[in-house]
């Protein structure tokens, strides 16, 4: 009996890499099924910096990746508008840089570097730097202003996602690539465990994408393939509010704890580079040492934050690959790799994409689809540069608010900075929807309903990943029995509150343990008293 | 100026200890930030002749020997007030009666001796849920009175939740807190 195929490409990993993927595989027409084993953004996408380089921080050493980055900049300008927030940043020069040979000397080559890649860099004095960005370490010696930005990865992720979808694919969360299903040298499609329903499932396409991140290396061996990939953590910490405006960075060769990144209300320190064991990524622990080096160097950017709360600390893992030429694996480039196991390996229909980095995420997208099409036989050309993502079709979110009738709320200006021109699905209709659940994010009754019932959200995670319900300066301490209930109500199973509200406080209290002292510790101290001075997790008294 | 009991802190083990010496007839004093004061109890203790330096806070105390002389606070400058005894209550670390630090949880005000864990890998337990070792730290009491560097100073006595092993912040705590307390003025009462 002839194999019907019900899909022509199945991505692994829901991550920016294998959402952009669906996304470009959907719109050259393609039939996509995306399978993540959690939630999107879980893995490496959501655990970084923000940053929307402008590749001056490559430019010395990685001309090309430079190049890339500067490119991708102004794509993600474009098509993501309502995820990027034009910070614009700098790279300083301490008076200790030029004893360690990254004095003004250095800067000089930096900006001639900026420059050859396309970068639009210039020296500004360091007065002229303290009045662009007021925080910044006073004595610094020098500065160089650069096209850095943020970008929230989360609503980049989800908004890649959503367009898939709108496209035709079919996406399925909390979706574990179990095997593959293969006949001799070719991979027909995958098996796969629904962790929620415990139930089994295989779905089979002509070609099969991994795009696992750092879980790509097991993704491949069960294809019997091996990639040399280098697990490498990143630990960052998130502060109590947005200390810069300005994205800062250290003008000298890269190293631990040398960017801070403006995000929302708060502000990311990061980040450090370990290799670790694989076994070791799906449980990242920040270290007590990883702290210290990033507090150290955090105030030598910005001496603010020594007296500033630590909000929580967390960690990613780089999915680096090691060099194919290079037998001893020490070679790491942090350069996109995607490869067409039948020519690499003789294994047909299965092609990976990975190394690369969230800001060249569309472009690996775009290798990883040339190379479905190449195997399909499909001769369509790649669209994604210039299609702006939904939330990001009409402008930013100026534009959209004027759409509300009379003065926009807090609440729906919330929502139209985190969904763009997406805030008109949501419905503030009566004085319920409107009422603020996150007061801390701005985030409204209405808003939690419309990510049940558009974006998939199914525990409070999920919720914060697309509303950042929770994620502001009190942590979900004073809100998350309030979001708890309303996101129970939405998903029709009010029996669920006090379970997502418990798993929503271990993953805060992860964060928090990690950086346990001064005022996170008061924090820490009132949040217990808050949900443990009566009855622990009881709405009955409510 | 001179009091019988100055009162650090003006929660729920403050105003117990200020109201029962108060109304035994001591002269009494109540440095309270603010926060937790109850106006009922603020009101009973000024009734009964208390004084009350609301909005204040204590920034040093004076040591002779094994007894604490006098405490300044932030809004009288070098005006130090004396007292025969001190009740010190000044809470956890939301209201910094304790500070953590990344090494080490110490009392601010007079450097008492604090029972705590030097490994920070036991402060915490991973479920928020569970019982944390962290709300267990507090000020020494053997005896009920405070100790600095291992010597017992003989006038000064700890009160609610600064002490080691009282947090109302996993359960209900009331009753250990007025406890407390009322020891602590019982003590002062009997000298």
């Amino acid at each position: 009996m002839p194999v019907k195929n019900e899909f022509d490409v199945i991505v692994i990993g829901g991550g920016i890499t294998g959402a952009g993927t669906a996304r470009d595989c959907a719109m050259r027409g393609l039939r996509v099924l995306l399978i993540e084993r959690q939630d999107i953004a879980t893995g490496a996408t959501g655990r970084n910096h923000g940053l929307l380089h402008s590749g001056a921080r490559y430019a010395v050493k990685d001309s090309e990746s430079a190049e890339e980055c500067i490119r991708e900049n102004k794509i993600l300008r474009r098509i993501a508008a309502n995820c990027v927030e034009d910070t614009g940043g700098l790279f300083i020069t301490l008076p200790e840089d030029a004893d360690s040979g990254f004095g003004l000397d250095y800067q000089a080559t930096f900006l001639e570097a900026c420059n050859r890649a396309g970068i639009e860099a210039r020296a500004i004095s360091p007065r002229e730097a303290i009045e662009m960005e007021p925080s910044v370490n006073p004595s610094l010696i020098g500065a160089v202003v650069v096209p850095d930005g943020s970008v929230d990865p989360f609503r980049l992720c989800s908004a890649n996602v959503t367009d898939a979808v709108l496209h035709g694919a079919k996406v399925l969360v909390y979706t574990e690539f179990l095997d593959f299903i293969r006949e001799g040298d070719t991979i027909l499609g995958v098996k796969v465990l629904d962790t929620r329903s415990g139930e089994t499932a295989e779905y089979r396409a002509p070609v099969t994408v991994n795009a696992a991140g750092i879980w790509g290396h097991g993704v491949a061996e069960k294809a019997g393939v091996h990639i040399g990939m280098y697990p490498a953590k990143g630990a960052l910490l998130v502060f109590g509010h947005r200390v810069n405006n300005v994205v800062i960075n250290r003008c000298r060769k890269s190293a631990d704890g040398d960017i801070l990144v403006p995000g929302d209300s708060v502000t990311v320190i990061g980040t450090t580079s370990t290799k670790v064991p694989f076994e070791e990524c799906d449980h990242m622990e920040v270290t007590p040492d990883e702290v210290r080096l990033l507090l150290r160097e955090g105030c030598a950017l910005c001496p603010a934050l020594a007296s500033t709360r630590i909000l929580r600390a967390y960690a990613g893992v780089r999915p680096l690959v090691a060099d194919d030429s290079d037998p001893t694996g020490r070679s790491i480039s942090r350069g996109i790799v995607c490869l067409d196991h039948e020519t690499r390996d003789g294994v047909k229909g299965f092609v990976s994409i990975t190394g690369g980095k969230l800001m060249t995420y569309r472009l690996m997208a775009e290798l990883a689809t040339d190379a479905v099409c190449r195997k399909l036989g499909v001769h369509k050309s790649c669209t994604t540069a210039e299609t702006p993502l939904p939330g990001s079709m009409n402008g930013r979110i100026e534009s959209v608010s004027k759409r509300f009738e009379g003065k926009p709320t807090a609440g729906q200006k919330g929502a139209a900075g985190r969904q763009g021109d997406m805030v008109t699905k949501i419905h503030f209709e009566t004085e319920a929807d409107r009422q603020l659940v996150c007061e801390c994010e701005n985030v409204t009754l209405a808003e939690i309903k419309y990510a049940v019932k558009e974006l998939g959200v199914r525990n409070l995670e999920d919720l914060r990943r697309r509303t950042r319900v929770g994620m502001g300066t009190c942590q979900g301490t004073l809100c998350i029995r309030r979001a708890a209930k309303a996101l129970a109500e939405a998903l029709g199973q009010p029996e669920l509150a006090d379970k997502l509200a418990a798993d929503y406080l271990d993953e805060r209290w992860k964060g928090m343990r990690a950086v346990g002292w001064g005022d996170t510790l008061r924090e820490m101290e009132f949040m217990q008293r808050v949900y443990k001075y009566e009855k622990p997790y009881s709405y009955d008294e409510i | 100026m001179k009091f019988d009991v100055i009162i650090i802190g003006g929660g729920l083990a403050g105003m117990t200890a200020a109201t029962a010496l108060q109304t035994s007839g001591m002269r009494c004093a109540v440095v309270a930030e603010g926060l937790s004061l109850h106006n009922a109890s603020r009101r009973e203790f000024c009734a009964a002749g208390g004084t009350l330096l609301a909005g204040d806070r204590v920034v040093s105390g004076r040591f002779a020997g094994d007894r604490l002389v006098a405490v300044r606070t932030e809004k009288l400058g070098d005006i130090e007030l004396e007292a025969e005894n001190f009740v010190l209550a000044t809470g956890k670390y939301f209201s910094r009666g304790l500070v953590a630090d990344m090494d080490r949880v110490y009392e601010p005000l007079f450097g008492l001796d604090v029972d705590y864990d030097e490994d920070r890998s036991t402060w915490f337990d991973p479920s928020f849920a569970a019982p944390q070792k962290f709300l267990e730290f507090g000020v020494k009491s053997p005896g009920g009175l405070a100790v600095k560097d291992g010597a017992v100073i003989a006038n000064l006595y700890p009160a609610g939740e600064v002490l080691a092993g009282l947090s109302s912040a996993q359960g209900d705590a009331t009753a250990a807190i007025v406890k407390s307390a009322t020891d602590a003025a019982n003590a002062i009462g009997r000298k």
